[in-house]
């Protein structure tokens, strides 16, 4: 229960019905014993000059799409909602840079910028719900990342609060920019626990003239020729902005062939993208094949693909959820997806997994007993980092984040991650314990 | 044991001669240091206490561990041909030069990464791969000399940096000694997003304040199947700007897009690459695009459209490699050309909203005349990076000091409309100072609490990147009677 003394301390910050009981914990955890929506900067910054000083531990979430993504903790005294600190502060179409403050969601923004024919090139998950915020935070990213690169390719100033609530510019709104440390990238992806990014600033693409999608699938077992197929194309001077395997049972959802997959994206005028789909019919392989999306179904392919990250800790029928960020070297996104395929016999689970063949990253949905999830994600670490590579649970309810490390071994380097921790939020008031080695 | 052929007293430069092994590994005689005391920012000389050549990782970390168990200022340096200052030994530092670190270590084609010692040149990492159809995208006008290490300190851009990105969008791994001594290797399989807050992010561009790069993971490109270059020629330098704002409106991504004024048009014609650019023109525009050919000419048609409709006097495209080659000569020895038609020049890196360049120019133009001396602008149009380039008279007294204000006027400029006051060259000694024009105490102070993280005693390269309180005015004092 939230005490009367907490109450009224958040009260002279924020009007009462901004400060919301919370009375039970959320099963994915972070969870706060009282939520407080601030809508200005200012009240985000007493918030955490208030914290800071009494001791309290803060979470901070945009609208909950990245809950179960690490976090010790099942409740802290106060859950930071920037749900309600939205919209665009500076959009210079010229200079195609776009300041939003955290909160807004993606689809919105994209939207809107749809008008002026410019994008934010980044593909995160779960676009209708997460946060410019979250998505900066968490660095998340899509299979488009090979064409267009990252948060941390694509932001070029944050507003911080800092924990004890001063405000600290980060970058600035110029595309080009060394004026001191890279700061930017200090807080991209370092989930929250170093300061609270207000206001994000990106810049702008223009939207693609013209796009398709071409899907080709290849026979059971066919691993080795998929990489071939992926390594002659790499070596082509064609330009995919995609090259995503899927396994299976995802290419049996999205596109209803039950065999892997690669789904090459391409955005370009119209004469690049047709003689690049010739490019590519013309290196098909045997017994693959070949289907093209143009346009709108391309989109919409990726739409419903975006949508399959799961953000709650069941699905309808009570199976338990997960997913899994993984990162190993480009062709070796081959291997992982071929062991995860294996997880649904060895371990009775449902998996959809997919991974870029252009730049390393795979995700691995799964869902199941606890028990086997567990231990698929324990299988499935070991082999991945025999590769090289790490495992991090983008998404597991609170209680098995107790029997699994959501980021794995810590590093060699810790010692700097944890004093650079120490340094800006010495008494870790920011969402303690979410991240490596428990920062 | 003492190395043979080492003749000092100096038990520092034994036991640092001792690291390295020979004596040709060691540099300490004062005749030989003077070539040390400054790098490609000439206004600043200070002479180092030593320059050692460590071959490989653990030597750099025995000099380094050295230094610091003695408290020795230390710093790394490259070919020391940056713009700002970041390798001046600004405390008598001792100098640990990479250049003898300049392998390229492994190149994998299939997962598209080279890996390279900090002082392997630019250019030569291209140059290695090329004849497979690949190449690493930062090219900064120093490319044929300047080292991948102090591409890395600096987070070094180019003229291509519109399209792929400036050194820091390149890097997948680091091989690091830390101002203890110790090695960290972060990123070690160039795998992105290695769990833990973006280290390689934060370490390029840091000046070589944070640690020494001895080892560096690239990420490798593709060449792209078609290039396509067009230059233009304008009558007035609002026209051009125009034209730059408009094609970018357009939706087009260029590879690159470059512009030069009257004066800089001047002095690149009078030096070693002209390519007979005319006389009377106010503003030249430097334009390519690559990708894949088929869809090049439709670009190339809309751009020829965008000038024509902004009064363009003439366009033309490149007729073959060659040509294009010359043309990039031309535009790339830029700042050295200045040295055709003024004795000395300063050269600046402010960036704008690109929107905001008209005014830009004409304010910088403002200051020529305040100041009485020519101001030639060369720059990365697209990205908004201007390289004002001050020309003066180093023997005329007053003229450097009324230089250095004209340079940091344009900086006060670019701030003022919402930029920055370096874009690809770092702040180093020259612009620390105006750190202050971007940055509040509060925001410098958050920075530098992360560099004492990592360089808690403040040995390695100390001095540099942050302005520091109330020496504004001695240090340019200091400036012009060094180059008076």
């Amino acid at each position: 229960m939230i005490t009367a003394e907490l109450f009224a301390e958040l009260n002279s910050i924020l009007p009462s019905e901004r400060i919301i009981e919370e009375k039970n914990n959320h099963p994915l955890g972070n969870s706060g014993l009282v939520k407080v929506i601030p809508k200005t900067e200012e009240e985000i910054a007493a918030i955490l000059q208030f914290a800071n000083e009494h001791g309290k531990k803060v979470f901070v979430e945009g609208s909950g799409t990245k809950r179960g993504f690490g976090g010790l903790i099942e409740s802290a005294d106060i859950l930071l909602s920037l749900s309600n600190y939205t919209g665009i502060v500076e959009h210079v179409v010229g200079d195609m840079t776009l300041t939003v403050k955290a909160g807004t969601k993606f689809k919105e923004l994209q939207e809107y910028l749809a008008q002026y024919n410019q994008k934010i090139s980044l593909d995160p998950f779960c676009p209708t719900s997460a946060t410019m915020g979250g998505i900066v935070a968490s660095n998340d990213s899509g299979p488009k990342r090979l064409g267009y690169g990252s948060s941390r390719d694509v932001v070029i100033g944050l507003r911080i609060v800092y924990p004890d609530g001063k405000v600290i510019r980060s970058g600035g709104r110029v595309v080009k920019n060394v004026a001191g440390y890279d700061m930017n990238k200090l807080f991209i992806g370092s989930m929250g626990t170093l300061g609270v990014i207000s206001e994000v600033t990106v810049k702008l693409r223009p939207l693609p003239k013209y796009e398709s999608l071409i899907l080709l699938s290849f026979p059971e077992g066919q691993m080795d020729e998929i990489r071939r197929f992926a390594t002659k194309l790499l070596d082509s001077t064609m330009e995919p902005v995609t090259l995503e395997l899927l396994s299976p049972t995802l290419s049996e959802k999205l596109m209803g062939r039950n065999c892997n997959t690669v789904a090459i994206g391409l955005e370009d005028v119209e004469t690049s993208v047709r003689y690049q789909e010739k490019f590519i019919q013309s290196i098909q392989p045997d017994h693959t094949e070949l289907k093209i999306l143009a346009g709108q179904d391309a989109q919409a392919f990726w739409n419903q693909f975006y949508s399959l990250t799961p953000i709650s800790p069941t699905d309808s029928s009570t199976s338990t959820q997960t997913s899994l960020k993984i990162g190993v070297i480009n062709m070796d996104v081959t291997t992982v997806i071929k062991e995860s395929h294996l997880l649904s016999d060895t371990h009775n689970l449902k998996v959809e997994a997919h991974g870029g063949l252009g730049h390393g990253l795979c995700q691995i949905n799964l869902k199941g007993a606890k028990e086997d999830i567990v231990s698929a994600i324990q299988q499935i670490r070991e082999s991945v980092t025999k590769l090289g590579g790490y495992t991090v649970v983008k998404h597991l309810p609170f209680a098995l984040r107790q029997e699994i490390d959501t980021w794995g071994q810590k590093p060699t380097h810790f010692f700097l991650l944890d004093g650079i921790k120490s340094k800006v939020d010495p008494k870790r008031v920011l969402n303690p314990k979410r991240f490596v080695g428990g920062i | 044991m003492a190395v043979k052929g080492i003749k000092s007293n100096d038990r520092h430069i034994l036991n640092l001669a001792n690291i390295v092994g020979d004596a040709r590994s060691i540099i300490y005689h004062k005749e030989d240091l003077i070539a040390y005391d400054c790098d490609g920012f000439t206004l600043h000389k200070h002479l180092p206490k030593a320059v050692v050549f460590p071959k490989n990782t653990e030597e750099v970390a025995a000099l380094v561990k050295y230094c610091a168990e003695h408290q020795l200022p230390f710093l790394a340096r490259g070919a020391g041909t940056g713009l700002s200052g970041g390798a001046i030994p600004l405390n008598g530092e001792v100098i640990i030069s990479l250049m003898r670190m300049k392998k390229l270590l492994s190149v994998d084609f299939e997962n598209r990464r080279a890996v390279v010692q900090p002082g392997f040149v630019n250019l030569k990492l291209t140059n290695s791969i090329s004849d497979k159809g690949y190449y690493y995208a930062p090219d900064p006008s120093s490319q044929y000399c300047c080292t991948i290490g102090g591409n890395v300190a600096e987070n070094a851009g180019g003229a291509h940096c519109l399209k792929y990105g400036v050194t820091t969008n390149h890097i997948l791994g680091l091989e690091v000694v830390l101002p203890n001594g110790d090695i960290v290797e972060i990123g070690a399989n160039g795998i992105p997003d290695e769990p833990g807050y973006d280290l390689l992010g934060l370490l390029t561009g840091s000046e070589g304040t944070l640690g020494i790069v001895t080892k560096i993971t690239v990420r490798i490109l593709k060449n792209p199947e078609a290039k396509k270059t067009v230059l233009a020629y304008f009558d007035n330098v609002e026209d051009g700007s125009q034209a730059v704002s408009d094609i970018i409106s357009a939706g087009i991504v260029p590879a690159a897009l470059e512009m030069m004024d009257k004066t800089a048009i001047e002095g690149v014609e009078a030096a070693a690459f002209p390519v007979g650019h005319p006389k009377d023109i106010e503003a030249v525009l430097l334009i390519e695009v690559d990708g894949i050919a088929d869809g090049l000419d439709e670009q190339i048609n809309q751009i020829l459209g965008v000038c024509r409709k902004r009064n363009v006097r003439e366009v033309r495209a490149a007729k073959d490699e060659a040509e294009r080659g010359r043309w990039w000569a031309n535009r790339k020895t830029g700042f050295g050309a200045m040295g055709a038609i003024s004795p000395d020049y300063l050269v600046q890196d402010g960036v704008i909203p690109r929107s905001r360049l008209p005014e830009v120019l004409s304010r910088i133009n403002k200051i020529s005349e305040e100041s009485g001396l020519r101001i030639a602008n060369i720059f990365h149009a697209g990205d908004g990076n201007l390289h004002p380039l001050v020309l003066f008279d180093a023997r005329i007294p007053g003229q450097s000091e009324k230089a250095l204000e004209a340079g940091s006027a344009c900086l006060q400029v670019c701030a003022d409309v919402g930029g920055t006051i370096t874009g690809e060259h770092g702040v180093g000694i020259e612009k620390r100072e105006e750190m202050r024009f971007v940055f509040t105490d509060e925001e410098i102070i958050a920075q530098t609490d992360i560099r004492s993280v990592f360089n808690p005693d403040n040995l390695l390269n100390a001095g540099k990147l942050f302005p520091m309180p109330g020496r504004c005015v001695e240090i340019k004092k200091e400036i012009k009677e060094r180059s008076s």
